[in-house]
């Protein structure tokens, strides 16, 4: 039935197309006029040639240029136009020959903005709008765009959350103002609404990327627009010869940094430490380590294994092949493009394999009517199962590299599995040798993306254009995850035989866009007007299917066990299979005008209906405003030589925000196997259901205000831009958590208010323009606070959790009213129990906590001299963790930003790129696991060798806890002459070991030198003869240095994926400097 | 010019516009495409069966009896104790009353019963209205009659659960869907209130489900799926619940005035199971174990196992760690981790036949066969044995930690032993309660149930008060290490004076004094015995008795193990319910995570 209408639809379209053509008149003319047009003195072909308001047909030019045409009289004036190029009218004055040079617009003053639908000069945006260029791009060997992206623009960061080859960019404008999951910005790619916009495009394949934040420029996107929007137009094909180029790089990389960790000699004590009062932990200590005291001097003589180097420490390889074919034949131009990435990552076995293919054709068939298509495939293949997980720490690889026995047991290889391996220990915690695991855990995840997008522009006349867009975005996943037989999974859920993980992802969306552009400029001297309307229909379907299989037999090598999945035994409720479909549609319309281009005002209004809400709900209209004036064009400034412009923008606007799931409107039963129960020993699939439903629920909508000034001066040499904005969020989707004796965690709720206000600064100017030396700086800074404003009925907070670490752990972010969104939530650390905070009899030998003294027991277990401390925030004397739990950290920056300079001296090019953020904090999740005693034999960070030590010098116990809680010790004095150097508690090893606290939370700031490029291109004259017409060799060193406080790998973290827990360093895959050598050369 | 290009304008838009419109409505309505709504579901009798599987599924897994509500929270007591090893704020801490409330393994438990109420709620909620329950054949009505009453005694049984182990909780008797919008953060409800409602639904359950013999009349099989037997045990259960004593939110330990009331509910239910002649004793309690419940059966000819949790899947989320996670290691495979109290196995009389089911003293070797004497301190609760699985068997190499055994919840014994518990307190110690008991104690025994046996039977004549302690031991030996001890002693307010008096019998056990110093202080089992009892003799594991003073040199072909000794101090009695408080310990604290999320829910006395 829906097929019927849009098949309807679709003919009475063509139908459309073909009548209103024929409404315009030939007629003949009385002038022939001939020339040649040329760029660069080269000839073009294909521009358009056009009588201005007259009623003649145009032409275009042949492939040498030149161009003959029948004028009715010698007073018309004559259009040159041409995609890339600025317009040009002539008058003809009766002149029968008129040659035209055309310029680029790639020129900066001409320089273009895409707003969505429609293209403005630079000039005469209203709107906060930043952009990146192929040209800033060229200088950063980078294999995303979204990495070239980051500190470069004001207000938007693109931070990956770990180093892995294929790490997600988390790209955010504006801090983000959703809570629901989702903050990323929409990708626009040449017109096509693109999911993944960034991880399937070459950076070589990049003309501009053009942000757009605020409301005033994204309200035209309406649905999804909340978040910023993210344009990017690609390369195209320029008329004229072919042109080939080619670029390439390839670099070595290195882990940037590494923990350090106890000596083998001081891991062995500690093991004999924690040991102490309990008899099979010291049977087992005397069984690992040894039997008497003395033996334990052996371990200062073992060889040291640092697996950290181990397994994260080989050189990465990583390079790049770029070539570019474009040019143009009669009335069609192409731009062809192949990428090559290959990366050898730093962590042993993971790899990297990109290809991307990319073409692009416009063909002109008329001067009214034009074609252009654009195809992208992109294959991605990454091997490497990395450190991170999304679980928790059962399943953590990092924590093995780190705390794993610093030195190989006797007979022990460096991949020998742990002869001493406790595979029964609580929460799955035991360790395994770091390097087996790496091997055991195999994954392998193939990409491809295919991309077809296919305008056809019609000139319905003169003014008035129609374009209409469609696109095909198509995408599949696969992902082979095989656990052999030691990994914790196998061990855990496989009766430690081979698990293999089949999934299957597959997305296809298709778009459809038309537009109706009606311009007029300047009506009668002094108005020009821009009217646009349209609709959008966007059609998303998702497949996934995942096959899990145990009971390989051991030795099974993955790709068996993948190439027959069927000899293992599958999950019960397995396969799974799910299937969505999201359609949304979508009317928009926009009305430019300006006035003697000093007042200029845009009204946009978007009407969205999404499925995904109930009939009723569906529709949600964002409207939006803006209006400017530029004062350079008053009279008062209009001669000032020192000022070359200035104009102040104010925006308003309504913009939405929908990335929820499907059918949560709905209540559903999934039947996927997820749950079923065993009846006549058979399992029973069961239908449970999918949620708690929430049938209110409704378009989440942002309120955004922004106010802004562009100034230039001295001839555009600095230009500056400042924005201020408040951003007011409200419905928010988000996903409460709600009381679990509703048998639920959670439900998706459209409550709450969140606020954005900030301040951006975007500072460019070029420093110097000599002869043979050139200076550019750009400067950046933004300042960004939170808050939450309101929240749901009757509730001032609420607890997420990251879930980094065992469960039943407590819950260590917080969500409250005046707060930012997602700040850390914990106990404050108090340093350590001295015996100052004891009694002691002498007679039993028994410390007992002094009255008055905090007592921690109900956090910590047993008390004793030498334990973790905490703030008692309420006075109770008790540590309780209903009351004495604080903000701990908060993880929005005071400011980032980022500083840009390129310099250029004779054939030299040079280019630095810093960028910063300061005032955040990060929950370091790895210090507190990786200085606690949980496991057995486990090592820890070498600040803990100032721990609380509780046995002598001489192996005699000093202090421990005897079954019944008591703490036992030798007497005060010689205890703590034991521990008069102690800098930090002794680990812990029971209730508390996972606990966040405020010892957690670090500074985040930091300064990365993240770039820094030196480039030579040799002389013009001397390529001429090889027929090169450049030739560039640069040295890039990227990630060179980071200035912060920061004591885990990076400071530039965030592992999990919701906005809840934000700043949370655990288990990530660390970060690598590398150095790269690169060409690029034109042909 | 202007005009027409205006003209233009107007009827390209009004075409998009109509177009677009037309199609619109039709396109934005998406439906699940692999998810089913509530009309589906409630739609026929196979679909509502696999709703109904929803809520039986809450019951197993790792969450659920699968491992922490079956062998982790009803620990310790006078019968079986916890895992060796440090305090962990786990498992053990559980097991010794040390449980803080951000405890690893309360939290999953807490959420699956409250999933299991709510999957409960939403079948509760649509069983009864679908068309087919009013309109359907005569066997349909009644297959999904049955499906109400499970439902109903399905929520049943979690809440009893859940209020066992948390006390008051918010009570929800209709889905979520209808009550968290208006009211997101519930508070607290009396136990009597929701007993007192549970006890009403399972009245109107017991119209609804089926006997055991009256279900191939309406076309079901017998399996592991609850019949009318099932729901008058649980209702009598449940009554002498909200009869019994329990720790209330002021942190006294008492009970309501009218608790006859519920004693005479409880004697009745029993009754009533008893006269209808649908279940009986299976005449071996060895068999009962190793051929019903290790093997896997799905239903005993007897209808002895009245109700039970049935795992399977192979992993976490749906099967059952029994006889992993406790039971004989076989091959060094098992964690062993729920140990029988030395005074346990010495409650028993050495000819109780209970005993060596209840209680294993052995380890199994790699082949699977050979059997390795224990010391006292390392007795293995034993009605779950990785050596008794069969149906299929599991090979001695075999690394598997889910066994798909069955978590026995009702037992008819226990239903037998509930009427002579309350028809003693309601009407003294009749001819009719003894009989109940003796014929438990005769099978217990091997004797013929129907034969008084003097050897055997309670003595005749006993008081009511010495008829009760009779029973309290009874329901020990009967149901030992069945997660039944430490509820039944909370219920009779006797955890803490148990929980002491096991304390001084370990350290009098330990000291060798009365009445244990005539006990043997060591024992010597044959090498390479493959005997599964504890039988002592030519053919048996031992080769000395367990009632005398043992032979001081070690006889040929057999290996010493520790028996009588400090080490009962040291290993056992050193961690036994170490942080025991009465006032606190006989609620577990509720989870920080579920209080972080419903600032109403307020903590158990004490944490």
């Amino acid at each position: 039935m829906r097929m019927k209408s849009v098949c309807l639809y679709l003919l009475l379209l063509v139908g459309l197309l073909n009548v209103l053509p024929n409404l315009s008149i030939a007629q003949t003319g009385k002038l022939e006029v001939k020339g040649k047009v040329t760029s660069n003195d080269l000839p073009l072909e294909g521009v358009s040639v056009t009588v201005k308001g007259g009623k003649v047909a145009g032409t275009v030019t042949d492939k040498n240029g030149q161009f003959k045409i029948l004028l009715q009289d010698g007073k018309s004036s004559l259009t040159f136009s041409y995609v890339g190029y600025s317009e040009q009218t002539i008058a003809v004055n009766n002149k029968t020959t008129i040659n035209v040079s055309l310029n680029s617009t790639a020129s900066e003053t001409e320089e273009v903005v895409v707003i969505g639908y429609q293209t403005v000069k630079r000039k005469n945006v209203l709107a906060s709008i930043a952009s990146v260029s192929a040209k800033d791009l060229k200088d950063i060997p980078v294999n995303s765009a979204a990495e070239a992206l980051n500190g470069r623009l004001a207000g938007v960061t693109a931070s990956t959350a770990e180093g892995s080859p294929d790490a997600d960019v988390r790209v955010r404008v504006r801090g983000g103002m959703s809570i629901t999951g989702d903050n990323s910005p929409l990708y626009i790619v040449d017109g096509v609404q693109v999911e993944n916009g960034l991880s399937a495009i070459a950076p070589q394949n990049i003309q501009t990327i053009d942000v757009l934040k605020d409301a005033a420029a994204t309200a035209i996107y309406g649905a999804r627009g909340a978040n910023g929007v993210i344009v990017i137009t690609t390369k195209r094909g320029k008329p004229g010869k072919l042109q080939v180029s080619y670029n390439g790089f390839v670099g070595v990389k290195q882990l940037a940094r590494k923990l350090s960790v106890l000596t083998p000699a001081d891991y062995v004590l500690y093991q004999s430490e924690r040991s102490r009062g309990s008899s099979t932990d010291s049977l087992n200590f005397v069984k690992n380590f040894g039997t008497t005291w003395d033996t334990l001097k052996n371990y200062n003589n073992v060889a040291v294994v640092d697996w950290q180097d181990e397994v994260m420490g080989r050189t990465g390889v990583a390079q790049t092949h770029n070539i570019t074919a474009s040019g143009g034949v009669n009335k069609l131009t192409y731009n062809f493009g192949y990428t090559r990435n290959d990366d050898k990552a730093v962590i042993r076995n993971s790899t990297y394999k990109r290809d991307l293919l990319n073409l692009s054709a416009d063909y002109k068939f008329s001067n009214k009517l034009k074609v252009a298509l654009t195809t992208r495939y992109t294959q991605t293949e990454v091997n490497g199962a990395g450190v991170s997980s999304e679980q928790g720490s059962s399943f953590s690889r990092l924590r093995n590299a780190v705390k794993y026995r610093p030195f190989l047991s006797s007979n022990q290889d460096l991949d020998d599995p742990d002869p001493l391996a406790d595979p029964n220990v609580g929460n799955g915690l035991n360790l395994i040798n770091p390097i087996t695991l790496a091997d055991a855990e195999y994954r392998r995840k193939s990409t491809t993306v295919g991309n077809i997008a296919l305008s056809v522009t019609y000139n319905i006349a003169k003014n008035l254009t129609f374009k209409s867009t469609v696109g095909v975005d198509q995408f599949k996943l696969v992902d082979r995850q095989f656990s052999d037989s030691i990994t914790p999974y196998s061990v855990i859920s496989g009766s430690r035989k081979p698990i293999a993980q089949l999934d299957t992802a597959i997305r296809k969306t298709i778009t459809n866009s038309n537009v109706l552009t009606y311009s007029i400029n300047k009506y009668k001297g002094k108005h020009d007007f821009d009217f646009l309307i349209g609709q959008e229909t966007y059609d998303y379907r998702t497949e996934s299917y995942t096959q899990l299989v145990r009971g390989f037999a051991n030795f099974t090598t993955p790709d068996n066990a993948f190439g027959n999945l069927g000899s293992g035994l599958s999950f019960t409720g397995y396969p799974r299979v799910n299937k969505t479909r999201y359609t949304n549609m979508s009317f928009f319309s926009r009305i430019n005008y300006a006035f003697k281009n000093k007042y200029y005002v845009t009204l946009n209004a978007r009407a969205d209906g999404a499925s995904k809400f109930a009939p009723g709900k569906q529709w949600g209209v964002f409207p939006s405003g803006s209006f400017a004036w530029r004062a350079k064009n008053e009279k008062f400034l209009k001669d000032n030589s020192f000022i070359s412009d200035l104009k102040f923008r104010a925006g308003y606007g309504n913009v939405g925000n929908n990335r929820i799931n499907d059918y949560l409107f709905l209540t559903t039963f999934r039947n996927d196997g997820g749950l079923y129960y065993g009846i006549n020993n058979q399992a029973i699939n069961a239908y449970y259901s999918a949620g708690l439903v929430n049938e209110a629920l409704q378009w989440e909508s942002n309120e955004s205000r922004n106010l802004g000034m562009d100034l230039s001066v001295l001839r555009d040499r600095i230009t500056l831009s400042v924005d201020v904005y408040n951003n007011q969020a409200k419905n928010l989707l988000l996903n409460v958590p709600i009381a679990s004796t509703y048998g639920y965690s959670s439900q998706l709720q459209n409550i709450g208010k969140t606020s954005n206000k900030g301040v951006e600064v975007q500072l460019g100017a070029l420093i110097a323009k000599k002869k043979d030396f050139t200076w550019n700086a750009n400067f950046n800074i933004s300042f960004n606070t939170n808050r939450v404003e309101a929240l749901g009925q009757n509730q001032k907070l609420f607890f997420p959790a990251a879930s980094w670490g065992v469960s039943g752990q407590p819950t260590d972010y917080i969500v409250r009213i005046g707060d930012p969104v997602g700040a850390m939530w914990g106990l404050v650390n108090d340093g350590f129990y001295t015996l100052n905070d004891f009694e002691y009899n002498t007679a039993t030998g028994v410390y007992t906590l002094r009255p008055g003294a905090v007592n921690a027991s109900g956090v910590i277990g047993t008390v004793q001299p030498g334990s973790i401390k905490f703030k008692d925030l309420d006075g109770d004397g008790v540590i309780n963790m209903d009351k004495d739990r604080t903000i701990i950290g908060n993880p929005t920056p005071k400011f980032t930003g980022g500083l840009a300079q390129q310099f250029t001296y004779k054939s030299w090019d040079m280019s630095l790129f810093l960028n910063f953020s300061y005032g955040n904090d990060i929950y370091n999740a790895n210090k507190v696991e990786f200085t606690n005693g949980y496991t057995g034999n486990s090592n820890m960070l070498n600040i803990m060798a100032n721990r609380w030590k509780v046995v002598t010098p001489q192996g005699q116990t000093a202090q421990w806890v005897t079954s019944t809680g008591q703490v036992m010790g030798i007497a005060p004095g010689e205890l703590q002459a034991l521990n008069k150097n102690a800098t930090i508690w002794q680990p812990i090893k029971s209730a508390g070991a996972f606990f966040p606290s405020s010892w957690a939370i670090e500074d985040g700031s930091f300064l990365r030198v993240n770039n820094v490029t030196v480039g030579y291109s040799l002389p013009v004259d001397k390529l001429i003869k090889m027929k090169i017409s450049k030739l560039r060799f640069y040295f890039t060193a990227n990630n060179l240095a980071v200035f912060t406080k920061y004591t885990g790998y990076d400071p530039e973290v965030s592992v999990r994926n919701s906005p809840l827990t934000p700043g949370l360093d655990y288990s990530a895959y660390p970060k690598s400097r590398s150095f790269i050598f690169g060409v690029n050369a034109n042909f | 010019m202007k005009t027409k290009n205006l003209y233009k304008l107007t009827l390209s838009v009004a075409a998009i516009v109509l177009l677009s419109f037309n199609s619109c409505n039709k396109f934005l309505d998406q439906k699940p495409i692999t998810d089913v709504s509530t009309e589906v579901v409630f739609s026929d009798v196979p679909s509502a069966l696999k709703a109904l599987a929803g809520v039986y599924s809450r019951m197993v897994g790792d969450a659920g009896y699968g491992i922490r509500v079956s062998l982790y929270y009803p620990l310790d007591t006078d019968e079986v104790q916890g895992p060796t090893g440090a305090s962990d704020n786990d498992r053990r801490d559980i097991a010794r009353y040390a449980a803080t409330p951000g405890n690893a393994q309360i939290t999953n438990p807490f959420n699956q019963m409250f999933a299991g109420i709510e999957y409960a709620n939403i079948c509760i909620a649509n069983i009864p209205k679908m068309a087919m329950y009013a309109n359907g054949t005569d066997q349909e009505k009644k297959k999904l009659q049955r499906m109400y009453g499970e439902a109903l005694t399905l929520r049943a049984q979690f809440y009893t659960e859940a209020i066992r182990n948390w006390g008051d909780l918010p009570a929800n008797f209709a889905p979520a869907s209808t009550l968290a919008t208006s009211n997101p953060f519930p508070t607290r409800t009396n136990r009597d209130t929701i007993y007192d409602r549970l006890l009403e639904d399972l009245k109107l359950a017991a119209t609804l489900v089926p006997w055991r013999n009256e279900l191939s009349a309406i076309g079901d099989a017998a399996d592991e799926r609850i019949t009318k037997g099932t729901v008058k045990g649980l209702r009598a259960r449940i009554a002498l619940y909200r009869g019994g004593f329990s720790l209330r939110q002021d942190g006294v330990v008492k009970r309501s005035t009218d608790y006859l009331k519920y004693y005479q509910i409880a004697r009745d239910e029993a009754a009533e199971v008893m006269a209808s002649n649908q279940h009986s004793l299976n005449p071996s309690f060895r068999a009962l174990w190793k051929d019903q419940v290790n093997a896997r059966a799905v239903a005993d000819p007897n209808g002895e196992l009245m109700f039970q949790a049935s795992g399977i899947g192979g992993v976490g989320a749906g099967d059952t760690k029994l006889a992993y996670y406790n039971g004989p290691t076989v091959n060094g495979l098992g964690n062993k981790s729920v140990n029988i109290l030395p005074t346990y196995f010495y409650a028993f009389d050495s000819t109780d036949l209970r005993r060596d089911v209840t209680c294993a003293i052995y380890n199994v070797a790699a082949d699977g066969s050979a059997k390795i004497g224990q010391a006292i301190t390392a007795i293995c609760d034993g009605k779950y044995r990785r050596d008794w699985i069969s149906n299929p068997t599991v090979s001695p190499t075999n690394a598997i930690q889910y066994f798909s055994l069955k978590w026995q919840i009702l037992r008819y014994s226990d239903v037998m032993l509930m009427f002579a518990e309350a028809e003693n307190e309601l009407n003294g110690p009749t001819a009719a309660a003894y009989n109940a008991v003796n014929q438990v104690r005769r099978r217990g025994y091997g004797q013929s149930l129907t034969t008084a046996n003097a050897a055997v039977d309670l003595p005749a004549g006993l008081s009511k008060a010495a008829f009760f302690t009779a029973l309290v031991k009874e329901r020990s030996l009967e149901l030992g290490g069945e997660g039944v001890r430490k509820y039944d002693l909370i219920r009779w307010n006797l955890l803490a004076s148990t929980i002491n008096d096991t304390k001084a019998a370990l350290l009098a056990m330990s000291n060798l004094a009365a009445p244990y110093n005539n006990l043997p202080t060591g024992m010597f089992f044959r090498t390479g015995s493959t005997s599964d009892d504890n039988r002592f003799g030519p053919t048996g594991l031992w080769a000395n008795s367990f009632y005398r003073a043992a032979p001081t040199a070690t006889p040929a072909g057999t290996t010493r193990v520790v028996w009588l000794s400090a080490a009962i101090n040291t290993t056992s009695l050193a961690r036994f319910a170490t942080g025991f408080v009465t006032g606190k310990s006989e609620l577990l604290p509720i989870p920080q995570p579920a209080r972080d999320a419903n600032r109403n829910l307020t903590q158990n006395p004490g944490y």
